[in-house]
């Protein structure tokens, strides 16, 4: 309530995504309200009992439940068994008035549990979902843990405020709702002095807890400082050794350290006299009970059992309403929680309508006057045509920049150009859905990605069908074979932090094979060979030639030696094709390819420097 | 490695029911509250006063009611109405007290756990960080010591105030009326059995949920990195897929642990009104007959209300200590593990005679003259061997050139060199004398490295470079920048050498980091230069005016470079070829090539992207034209 007056104009646009996340829960949730309710209505009886034995006792004249009770005692009971009957019964209908009311409060905790995981679960796979549909362009701007903190944290604060605080705000509603017409019709004016305390107790909570919200945030930042300071020394834990700078680093660490410390016991000691102070406004307000109450009770105008009724109905109520500043507050971040993660979701994804490719591509590409820039950049292509057939090879060369792998993230779609078309066979493939192109094009990216599990899992992600044969015989032409045998588990080996370090010409060596279990009709190696050395590259080279002789290859080298072997060399120069050629015509044309292949020479005459004839090197 | 290794809350769980607490280890874990003698008196007198303030209550509202029926009109409120504001403020007081003192105890100590961790891993050796991820560390360091210190400060309030409301209330009843006061106390052992049942297995579902939470963060990490991966190989249902596994256990495990929960309070609930029940019965009956006055029996009802909660909250504890004991040790091992390569207690006495005569007998007050390697050996602790029967002389004023496929033990080699490991077979010389026999601190602070992957901190630009020496001003840094290189990159930059830049200098490509750390490492101005690819994301022109000016820089000192691009090695006085952990080929370039071994089949094997980067100067004003 506090935080909607706070944001009006987000708060309505929450509301949508609320319903959303709550539908089918919003049924628990009821369910739960009323199960509180008959807990509560259950719970209060108790008192009541008490109060009127106790009056009993006392020898006040008998009220409408003592009548009641009277109705299951059998005439002719001396006075005495008529009362210890009337006890024994009290204390009978006391524990099963608990027990009933018990059985209620574990409903409402079942069901209360049952909405808010589930929502937090919707909100969890909602979001998952929409990360993986969002587009590149989205990841590549964003901030990995700020998502993270979205994703996880943010969907605690809100779960947090389903299972606790929505039933803690209803409680204490209901608790006055409830309560108050009991007090009433006990006694009217204790009423007045019962609830005297509670507006000043709810306004200085919800002030207090707006006020050390600053505080806490301080502890948050001042443990994120310690947290930095630490990961960069462990981290950088080398450094500190190399320059022998351990004193200064503990000196540093130590003053984090010490922030934290200091800032945690600033926010104990501030809640510390919050409590303190709302424990004797708290305590007052029982005491005025009890003092007034015991007044009147000497000028006759109370029962002792009314009294004690009173004093424990004040227990009631008053602590919770105390707890409503905090919870309150922590609302507000539940509010907060949910427009953070209302940003992602209102993140557009990746088109998917298009026209589904059903047949197998046959490889043919044709680039028609393509132009892209990333917005508020200069164009990293411009104006590129190029026309690759069926399986051709085709080696993509050019400076750091020139447009190498912007043009393969064009060709998955994993962009749109501004200008000009790309063809696949004969689709224009703007008119084509985008996972059904990706299916059909395999490619190993510059850094190789693997999945944390199991080098059979990650195989799988090429296809998720692969028989033992089929992976054994990827791996095979990615020449990895018998670093898998290697491994003690095999192809069960566990990749990632808790398995195996696998090298980078091996963790690129499984991507190859990965992208090869795809059976692709287009095969692109983005510098996927950067970190095999040159014997084992010629060797997955011819491998793969063997494997599949029509399929388009699309290899952005790194070796002269490797691209010398394609069909036809393709040097970009700022986002367009400079040359196109064979290696034999390029290397006799004037040009940037000459260039190079005379700094090659270059090394070559350093060896031909040292007067050993050149013929028996190879 | 063994899984032991990450089994934190994140990953196994080795929580078992039947597992007793080690008290030994929560003794250890004693002394840092036994540092604040004061504030751990304070607490527990605090919770003593709360416990009895809360106990004294109902007394206070028996005295007034018994006396109202005895005295009548007569009574004055007045006496009773002082005591009750007395004890509301010594309760406030109280609260006020144990949240001042315990927050100080908390807060002190983790403060101390986590300086004393912090210290002991500045002195422990790489081995130690090899085999814990710099996550386990963390966990250990910030969660870890939290979650202990919660557990000493509020379970020591906790276990004063429980044991002081146990004894009043029971004191209290037993003094008031024995029969019924026992009666009521023979509920306790029931009570304590099922909280200790339920706490016990809420807490450990609780542990399932945080551990199916870490996975679930691990995913969402996962798929947020690779999505790339993901859409090319259209990845995205299957990863929801699998995602919703693990959703669906984390929604299992929630709703586990809060239908435990649930279940628990009601039990409780009603054993508590069992407990009003009988003494409403009981109590009912002796006041009828007279044996108790209404205010006892008030006072009775009001204490079977608050009973059971100091058993809650000990069986609470107790099944958290329980849980936490694994943390525990894990922290203790962390503060106490020995470093493997530390000061011998023969250098140590000499350092402690010297503290006298500062140039004493292990500062290197002469310059190195010779660093030499004899027979080194070297294994990881898990066994693989690296490096086998190297033997290597490298005098001041040399420079030596390291080279080898990757893999082969260069690193490690540099590595012996600086001390970070020791040989395990074999021993190195500085000035004819074993390194062991000189002070850790005497050969590190002579070092500067550039490492292969260059860290920097967060702070701006200045501050990194000095860190080379704390002391330098801003010319000295600004010479060294110079020299490195650096100086024209740095004030390309937005606010120059007063750039701040983000946590391990994530905003700077690798060649600017690199190149910072290079100018690092010159300020330090050391005898050793060690360069482990230092300046392999750097440009060529760049790195060829950085050779320009180290050679001056190099003369009195001695280097070791590793380094792929043979434009950087091939002026080298001396070149060693590595390969599967052993030298293979030693001598100059020009030997080298004419040797035709490994050396010259590396020199083949040069890269284009080394050809592009040589082509760029060359080419720079020709591309645009094209």
């Amino acid at each position: 309530m506090q935080a909607k007056a706070e944001h009006p104009p987000r708060t309505q646009a929450l509301w949508p995504l609320f319903l959303t996340i709550s539908a089918g829960f919003r049924g628990p949730l009821f369910m739960a309200l009323l199960a509180m309710i008959a807990s509560f209505a259950l719970l209060f009886t108790v008192p009541m009992i008490t109060r009127s034995m106790l009056d009993q006792l006392t020898g006040e004249a008998p009220d409408t439940y003592l009548t009641w009770l009277q109705g299951f005692i059998p005439t002719g009971l001396s006075d005495d068994h008529a009362l210890y009957m009337q006890l024994g019964l009290s204390g009978i209908l006391i524990v099963l008035c608990t027990a009933l009311a018990g059985y209620f409060v574990y409903l409402r905790g079942k069901q209360i549990a049952a909405a808010a995981e589930g929502m937090a679960r919707r909100l969890r796979d909602t979001l998952m979902n929409h990360l993986n549909h969002l587009p590149i362009a989205f990841h590549h701007q964003a901030d990995t843990g700020d998502l993270i903190q979205r994703c996880t944290s943010d969907v605690e604060t809100f779960r947090v405020f389903v299972s606790g605080q929505i039933i803690e705000i209803g409680r204490a509603v209901l608790m006055l709702l409830i309560v108050t017409p009991i007090l009433l019709s006990l006694d009217v004016t204790m009423t007045g002095v019962a609830l005297i305390t509670m507006p000043l107790l709810l306004v200085s909570a919800v002030l207090f807890f707006n006020r050390v919200k600053s505080m806490f945030l301080e502890v948050d930042e001042a443990e994120a400082s310690l947290t930095t300071v630490l990961q960069e020394n462990l981290t950088g834990i080398r450094v500190v050794r190399a320059f022998a700078r351990q004193d200064f680093e503990a000196e540093k660490f130590g003053l984090a350290n010490a922030r934290f410390r200091d800032q945690n016991q600033r926010l104990m000691r501030f809640l510390g006299f919050y409590y303190g102070a709302s424990d004797i406004v708290c305590l007052f307000q029982v005491g005025l009970i009890l003092f007034v109450g015991a007044h009147w009770v000497l000028a006759d105008a109370m029962t002792i059992g009314t009294l004690f009724a009173f004093i424990t109905y004040e227990g009631m109520i008053i602590w919770p309403i105390r707890h409503m500043g905090r919870v309150l507050t922590d609302s507000g971040k539940a509010v907060v929680a949910l427009k953070r993660m209302a940003e992602i979701l209102s993140e557009p994804e990746e088109s998917n309508l298009e026209q589904a490719l059903t047949a197998p591509l046959q490889g043919h590409i044709k680039i028609d006057g393509v132009s892209f820039h990333h917005p508020n950049n200069p164009p990293v292509v411009s104006n590129l045509s190029l026309s690759i057939a069926a399986g051709e090879t085709v080696a993509l060369v050019g400076a750091p920049g020139a447009g190498k792998s912007t043009l393969i993230q064009l060709l998955l779609r994993l962009y749109d150009p501004q200008q000009g078309s790309l063809w696949v066979d004969d689709f224009d493939l703007s008119q084509l859905s985008r996972k059904s192109v990706r299916s059909q094009i395999g490619v190993v990216l510059q850094e190789s990605f693997l999945f944390a599990g199991s080098i059979a899992d990650n195989l799988r992600v090429g296809q998720s069908q692969a028989s033992l044969a089929d992976m054994t015989e990827a791996v095979t032409t990615a020449n990895l074979l018998d670093t898998i045998h290697a491994l003690p588990k095999g192809f069960d080996s566990l990749v990632g932090e808790r398995g195996v370090t696998l090298s980078g010409g091996q963790r690129q060596r499984l991507a190859i094979a990965r992208a090869l279990l795809k059976d692709p009709a287009i095969l692109i190696l983005d510098d996927a060979l950067s970190a095999v050395d040159t014997d084992t590259e010629m060797l997955i080279l011819n491998n793969l030639r063997r494997v599949r002789a029509n399929r388009t290859t699309l290899i952005v080298a790194h070796r002269l030696s490797t691209v010398m072997q394609a069909d036809r060399i393709v040097v970009l120069a700022d986002g367009a094709v400079a040359q196109i050629g064979n290696h034999k015509t390029l290397s006799q044309t004037p040009g940037i390819y000459r260039q190079l292949c005379e700094l090659q020479g270059q090394v070559q005459q350093d060896i031909q420097q040292s007067r050993i004839p050149h013929g028996n090197l190879l | 490695m063994s899984d032991a290794f990450y089994d934190d809350d994140n990953f196994s769980d080795e929580f078992s029911p039947d597992k007793d607490l080690k008290l030994g280890v929560w003794t250890q874990l004693l002394t840092y509250a036994r540092r604040y003698p004061k504030d751990l008196v304070m607490l527990a007198l605090c919770a003593v006063v709360v416990g009895i303030a809360e106990i004294s209550f109902p007394l206070v509202t028996r005295w007034v009611i018994d006396d109202i029926g005895l005295y009548g009109q007569d009574l004055n409120l007045l006496g009773y109405g002082a005591l009750y504001g007395v004890l509301c403020v010594a309760l406030g007081g109280a609260v006020l007290g144990f949240l001042w003192f315990g927050g100080k105890l908390r807060s002190h100590m983790s403060h101390d756990i986590r300086r004393d961790g912090f210290a002991n891993l500045q002195r422990l050796s790489f081995a130690y960080y090899d085999e814990r991820p710099v996550g386990w560390l963390m966990a250990r360091m910030t969660s870890d010591c939290e979650r202990l210190s919660n557990i000493m400060a509020w379970g020591i309030l906790d276990l004063f105030w429980s044991f002081t409301i146990m004894l009043g209330i029971s004191g209290a009843m037993l003094i008031m009326e024995p029969v019924l006061g026992l009666i009521i106390l023979l509920s306790l052992p029931l009570l304590a059995i099922i909280s200790r049942y339920f706490q016990t297995r809420i807490l450990r579902s609780a542990r399932e949920v945080r551990q199916t939470n870490s996975r679930i963060t691990g995913a969402y990490n996962e798929n947020i990195m690779g999505v790339l991966t993901s859409k090319v190989f259209v990845k995205e249902a299957d990863n929801l897929n699998k995602f919703g596994r693990l959703t669906d256990r984390m929604h299992a495990a929630s709703i586990t642990n809060a239908v435990q929960a649930a279940i628990y309070l009601p039990i409780v609930l009603t054993l508590s009104a069992l407990a009003t029940g009988i003494a409403l019965v009981v109590g009912g009956i002796e006041s009828a007959w007279g044996l108790i006055s209404t205010g006892t029996l008030i006072a009775f009802l009001t204490y079977t209300r608050h009973f059971f909660e100091p058993i809650e909250q000990l069986a609470h504890w107790f099944a958290e200590m329980q849980m936490a004991q694994a943390s525990a040790e894990r922290v203790i091992s962390l503060i106490q593990a020995q470093p493997d390569i530390q000061d011998s207690q023969a250098v140590l006495d000499r350092l402690a005679q010297g503290q006298a005569n500062p140039a004493g007998a292990d500062a290197f007050n002469q310059p190195i003259e010779r660093i030499t390697f004899q027979g080194v050996g070297f294994r990881y602790n898990t066994g693989k061997a690296v490096l086998h029967h190297i033997d290597l002389e490298i005098e001041r004023g040399q420079s030596v050139a390291v080279v080898g496929a990757t893999g082969g033990g260069k690193t490690t080699l540099i590595s012996l060199l600086a001390r970070f490991y020791e040989p395990t077979a074999g021993r190195i010389l500085l000035n004819d004398v074993d390194y062991r026999d000189w002070s850790l601190q005497s050969l590190q602070s002579n070092l500067g490295v550039v490492l292969q992957s260059s860290h920097l901190f967060a702070g701006t630009i200045a501050d990194n470079i000095r860190y080379g020496d704390l002391s330098a001003g801003q010319d000295q840094i600004l010479v060294a920048a110079k020299q490195a290189g650096a100086h024209d990159v740095i004030l390309a930059m937005p606010r120059g050498y007063e750039t701040v830049i983000g946590e391990g200098g994530s905003s700077l490509s690798a060649g600017q980091k690199q190149l910072i750390s290079f100018a690092r490492a010159l300020l330090a101005d050391p005898q050793i230069l060690i360069m482990d690819e230092a300046t392999s994301s750097v440009d060529t022109l760049t790195e060829a005016r950085i050779e320009q000016g180290l050679r001056a820089l190099l003369k009195d000192r001695i280097s070791v470079i590793i380094a792929h691009r043979l434009s950087t090695i091939r002026h080298a006085s001396k070149i060693v070829v590595i390969d599967d952990g052993r030298i293979v080929e030693q001598g100059n370039h020009d030997k080298l090539i004419s040797d035709r071994g490994r050396y010259y089949h590396l020199f083949q094997q040069q890269s284009l992207s080394n050809l592009w980067r040589q082509a760029e100067p060359i080419d720079a004003g020709q591309s645009n034209g094209i």
